[in-house]
């Protein structure tokens, strides 16, 4: 009886390690570090069918060729439930290595899968993933234990499809539908944060401002649907241009900015003006037709520019980007004061 | 069992014998399975096996699976012109597939539970067949 209570008690703090965990890692990390007061067993498994990760929590003498027979088993079960087959190639398998056993029950560098217990992680009916407790000990699971982990499944699964609507809610905060690429908001708040740590530290901080040349001529003459298109378009070319640090977001319309953190005047012109070359050299299509366009782009600078605050910044930009237009469109500017080419 | 003969007796044709015998073990499944991995789950692996043999035996996608167990009421009309026959390999064909996928999860740690009350009753659904 004391023993049924101690394992309520486990089982108790693991449910609600899971569900106050933030992210998927947290969730096996926290369950990996209850589970072994639970059952014995060689590796815990959680498979996430969305971003297809496979996290193990196994004991640190699990031999390579065990945890490879777990990931092939939990795929073969999961291809089953989930009437789809997950190729072992594509998915990203993190394993964390912890002492499990005492020494004198390390495992055997050639021990095989001779037990496991396999549960679906169902939600309102769909299938997010699986989660697996795995021995190299032969019978190794009983009923109680099946009971156990399908409490600690059905947590999970109710845990991380909160993930899932908390990170579509989340996209749909940060992205612009239409493009792919983050939206003015998130612009916004971005830039808070580099231009906070930019002026705080001295480091060089620049902003591309972007706009697509004569763009109301497309929407007239080949429609709506073919504009957004080009729209779309233009934003991967935008995306594939930049560093991985870089932020590139809508800012309405045919416009577009860039937040390049740690990038003075000269490296900020030469990916600007890579851009430009990029997209003039790329042929669109819209309808039946193949079109060429271009950009114009302007750019400021902290400290350069001396703005002292983020929205200066953008004010700075934005003149540079005009001045760019006047100066006949397809070209890049830097910021040099009200009148400046 | 003595209650199905009895009930036999009374005019109640083979079809809806066999489909008597086929709820309550239904419903014994339920409660044997989904003390072990949960109503949820369990409704989860119920739903797939159906649709996996839906085509094969069109009666059973009128079974209705919820977290609340299983009901055969929607079955017992769509049955009405259904043999004892069909009836009965259509839901052996479900305890069979369900029966597998307890294996891929468990081995043998649920079937174990499961046997010895699912075995008796798919015997006693044969033997009725056998004697129409």
């Amino acid at each position: 009886m004391r023993l049924i209570f101690k394992n309520l008690n486990v089982l108790r703090s693991t449910l609600n390690a899971i569900s106050t965990s933030i992210e998927i890692k947290e969730i096996v990390e926290s369950a990996g570090v209850n589970l072994p007061n639970l059952f014995d067993f060689s590796s815990f498994g959680v498979f996430w069918k969305e971003d297809l990760h496979l996290f193990l929590y196994q004991e640190e003498s699990c031999p390579p060729s065990f945890s490879q027979e777990v990931v092939k088993n939990m795929v073969k079960v999961f291809s089953i439930l989930g009437e789809e087959s997950i190729e072992v190639d594509r998915m990203v398998v993190q394993v964390e290595k912890r002492k499990l056993r005492p020494k004198q029950m390390m495992m055997d560098s050639k021990a095989t899968l001779k037990s496991y217990l396999t549960l679906p992680l169902t939600v309102e009916g769909e299938i997010l993933g699986c989660i697996s407790l795995n021995s190299d000990q032969p019978n190794a699971f009983d009923a109680q234990d099946l009971q156990f982990l399908s409490v600690i499944g059905y947590q999970m699964a109710a845990t991380l499809k909160h993930f899932q609507r908390f990170s579509s809610i989340q996209n749909i905060a940060i992205y612009d539908t239409l493009t792919g690429l983050y939206n003015r908001r998130y612009f916004e708040e971005r830039l808070g944060i580099d231009a906070q740590k930019s002026f705080y530290s001295g480091t060089s901080l620049s902003l591309v401002m972007v706009d697509i040349d004569h763009f109301k001529k497309i929407n007239d003459t080949f429609g709506h649907t073919e504009g957004d298109q080009i729209l779309h378009k233009i934003s991967s070319l935008l995306k594939t241009s930049v560093r991985k640090k870089d932020t590139v977001a809508r800012y309405g319309g045919e416009e577009f900015i860039i937040i390049l953190p740690e990038a003075g005047l000269e490296e900020s012109f030469i990916i600007a003006e890579r851009i430009r070359r990029l997209v003039e050299n790329t042929s669109f299509e819209a309808g039946q037709a193949q079109i060429n366009l271009t950009l114009s782009l302007g750019i400021s600078n902290f400290p350069s520019h001396r703005a002292k605050s983020k929205e200066e910044l953008v004010k700075m930009a934005d003149q540079a980007l005009y001045d760019a237009k006047r100066g006949g469109r397809n070209k890049v500017c830097i910021y040099a004061g009200r009148s400046t080419q | 069992m003595t209650s199905l003969v009895r009930e036999d007796k009374g005019g109640k044709g083979s079809s809806e014998l066999v489909l008597d015998l086929y709820s309550n073990l239904l419903e014994e499944i339920w409660e044997v399975v989904s003390a072990l991995i949960g109503e949820t789950i369990l409704a989860f692996l119920f739903t797939l096996s159906i649709r996996t043999l839906g085509e094969k035996h069109p009666f059973l996608m009128s079974l209705k699976v919820s977290e609340d167990g299983i009901s055969l009421d929607e079955t017992r009309e769509d049955c009405q012109n259904v043999g004892p026959v069909e009836i009965h390999r259509g839901f052996q064909s479900l305890i069979n597939h369900l029966s597998h996928l307890f294996s891929a999860l468990a081995e043998g740690v649920i079937n174990k539970e499961l046997f010895p009350k699912v075995f008796p009753k798919v015997k006693e659904a044969e033997r009725i067949i056998s004697q129409k």
